[in-house]
């Protein structure tokens, strides 16, 4: 197991967490750019000193600033890094890439089988220079899991390539930390990359770690408005006129056309804006005071029409920010 | 038109830096050389100038490399420091280098009155000869291998080392392959210079003659045309190092393109 807690000193904030992962979970690190996410991982691999931290991997202590003090170095710490540049060595082919790490096999047979695996096997003999983005990723990620790492760090390695190369990779990745049963952290500030690999999600911001849990959980269910806004809840609507009142977090892609009140929220508001998205559409539409996006299967009506939808399920916040254990109930709201 | 300015413009400056080349081979007649060449003990002054010239070259080797490592890593406590010094003996004419060193090094200063008790002299002597190149080509060399190792990714170091690798052992399979080509560049220019050096050994080293002061006695005593030979000499065994460096380190480049 991997567990990690860590205060670390940035140049604006520090960043505090504390992570447990289990052999063979995927943890995802999610949050926007800056967080300290990154930061956190250059920790771990003991790449960046932190002001405190107690960091342990399967019983060994990595780093410790208690007494008696530890700090293992990198390169005794086999904790695997793969960042978005592959950082493949320019002056070593292909194989000698993926064979580099001392733990690697010698006799080239998993060399081989990952290579086949990998779809690199015609570029062993290749240069770095010679490959494409996506070769290169997939030599970088195929050195790292030849060097048999006790953890696996991937700090936003697929951000650059095509969606169905990263769906290639993340599931390959998923099944190798699977049957390898080493604990993974990914760092990723798409939300569909983080849940597509993890299964857990941590969000952080500004090196604080908000919330903690199940992807579908910490989509769904928010513990702040905060990580609501982080997950894509791009509105906000008050059940009420008063500055008290509780606010319903709206995520566009939670969204029924229509009143269905056993599902929601239903909301009836004005249309400012539309535009196609994806294979449907969406729509800017105004409720009470507050501009909601809504994604729609059909085109709804020009702007200045009528519009009303349900908001399926949405999460609910007091005023201090923090998720209401009980929502409203029978809430609607706009004209 | 600004094209074809530029091409002109870049060979008028290429024609112009090979001048003196073109000059010298044009000037020399194959009996002048073999007359110049086959007196005796005319060959003497490039046996010394080899030998200072790789003792130099070691000596830069073992104790430049490591400052310019540490300069391309900033790892150095106050690196500007440290960088202005290397600059110092650059910007420094190599005879106002010669005269220093005589009150640096000289018999009569407190290193000078050491080797002596061990019974050494930096003035007039192949150490003195030494110590004059080494100051003259040591700025080349760890300036350019400064460059060389700053042109290695430090992400790679990091990430071989992430792999399993102590420093060591990544500086030998990362750092040194990726830097070769740069450092031997810098050190086919600093072996140029040893060999050329002039400016510092006339004041401190006018002992044992190098190929420059055999030159330059030749021209004082027996004029122009009989010390063009030894020009000569001294550009044909200055020339193989840093013609062999160049070759070596587009074919090193050519090999990571694949």
């Amino acid at each position: 197991m991997l567990e990690a807690d860590v205060e670390v000193d940035r140049r604006d904030f520090t960043v505090r967490a504390e992570l447990r992962v289990q052999p063979g979970e995927r943890l995802a690190l999610f949050g926007p750019s800056g967080a300290g996410k990154t930061t956190l991982l250059e920790v771990i691999a003991g790449l960046v000193r932190p002001r405190r931290a107690l960091i342990t991997l399967g019983g060994r202590v990595l780093t410790s600033t208690a007494a008696p003090r530890v700090a293992v170095p990198p390169w005794r710490r086999r904790v695997g890094l793969l960042r978005q540049d592959p950082g493949l060595f320019p002056h070593l082919s292909v194989r000698a890439n993926l064979g580099y790490g001392p733990a690697a096999d010698r006799s080239g047979t998993e060399l081989v089988q990952l290579a086949g695996v990998l779809g690199i096997e015609k570029q062993l003999a290749a240069m770095p220079a010679r490959l494409s983005g996506g070769q290169a990723h997939r030599v970088a990620l195929g050195r790292l899991l030849l060097a048999h790492c006790d953890a696996l760090l991937l700090d936003e390695p697929y951000a650059g390539l095509d969606a169905s190369l990263r769906r290639l990779l993340t599931s390959l990745v998923r099944e190798l930390v699977t049957a390898r049963q080493v604990p993974s952290v990914l760092v990723a500030h798409e939300l569909a990359e983080a849940q597509a690999f993890a299964d857990r999600l941590a969000v952080i911001d500004r090196g604080c770690l908000l919330q903690a849990g199940a992807p579908d959980e910490v989509v769904r269910r928010p513990a702040t408005r905060r990580v609501a806004e982080l997950v894509g809840y791009l509105g906000f609507v008050p059940a009420g006129d008063s500055d008290a009142a509780p606010l319903a977090g709206i995520h566009p892609e939670r969204i029924a056309p229509g009143a269905e009140p056993r599902r929601g929220l239903v909301m009836a508001g004005t249309v400012e804006a539309v535009r196609p998205a994806g294979a449907g559409w969406e729509a800017e539409l105004r409720v009470a005071d507050a501009v909601v996006t809504c994604q729609l299967p059909d085109r709804p009506g020009p702007a200045g029409s009528d519009l009303v939808v349900t908001a399926l399920d949405p999460p609910w916040f007091g005023p201090d920010g923090a998720a209401l254990v009980r929502p409203p109930s029978g809430e609607q709201v706009g004209a | 038109m600004s094209g074809f300015a530029s091409v002109a413009g870049a060979a008028i400056i290429w024609i112009a830096l090979l001048g003196p080349v073109i000059t010298l081979v044009t000037h020399l007649s194959g009996s002048a050389i073999a007359s110049a060449l086959t007196a005796p003990g005319a060959l003497d002054p490039l046996i010394v100038s080899l030998e200072s010239g790789a003792v130099t070259v070691a000596v830069l080797l073992l104790l430049g490399t490591p400052l310019a490592r540490m300069l391309a890593r900033g790892t150095l406590p106050f690196p500007r420091v440290w960088e202005a010094g290397v600059l110092c003996s650059l910007l420094l004419p190599p005879l106002v280098i010669g005269l220093v060193l005589v009150f640096m090094v000289g018999p009569f200063t407190p290193i000078g009155q050491l080797l002596g008790d061990v019974h050494l002299s930096a003035t007039n002597t192949f150490l003195a000869l030494v110590i004059a190149e080494v100051y003259e080509s040591a700025p080349y060399y760890v300036l350019g291998a400064q460059a060389a190792f700053s042109s290695v990714d430090p992400r790679l170091e990091q990430q071989a080392g992430l792999l399993g690798d102590r420093p060591r052992r990544v500086f030998r399979r990362v750092t040194l392959p990726l830097a070769a080509p740069g450092l031997a560049m810098a050190l086919a220019v600093a072996w140029a210079r040893a060999m050329g050096a002039f400016g510092a050994v006339i004041i401190i080293a006018y002992h044992p003659y190098g190929i420059p002061l055999q030159i330059y006695t030749t021209l004082q005593e027996t004029g122009l045309a009989s010390a063009l030979p030894f020009a000569l000499v001294l550009l044909v065994v200055a020339l193989p190092l840093p013609l062999a460096a160049y070759i070596w380190s587009a074919r090193a480049r050519g090999r990571r393109r694949g």
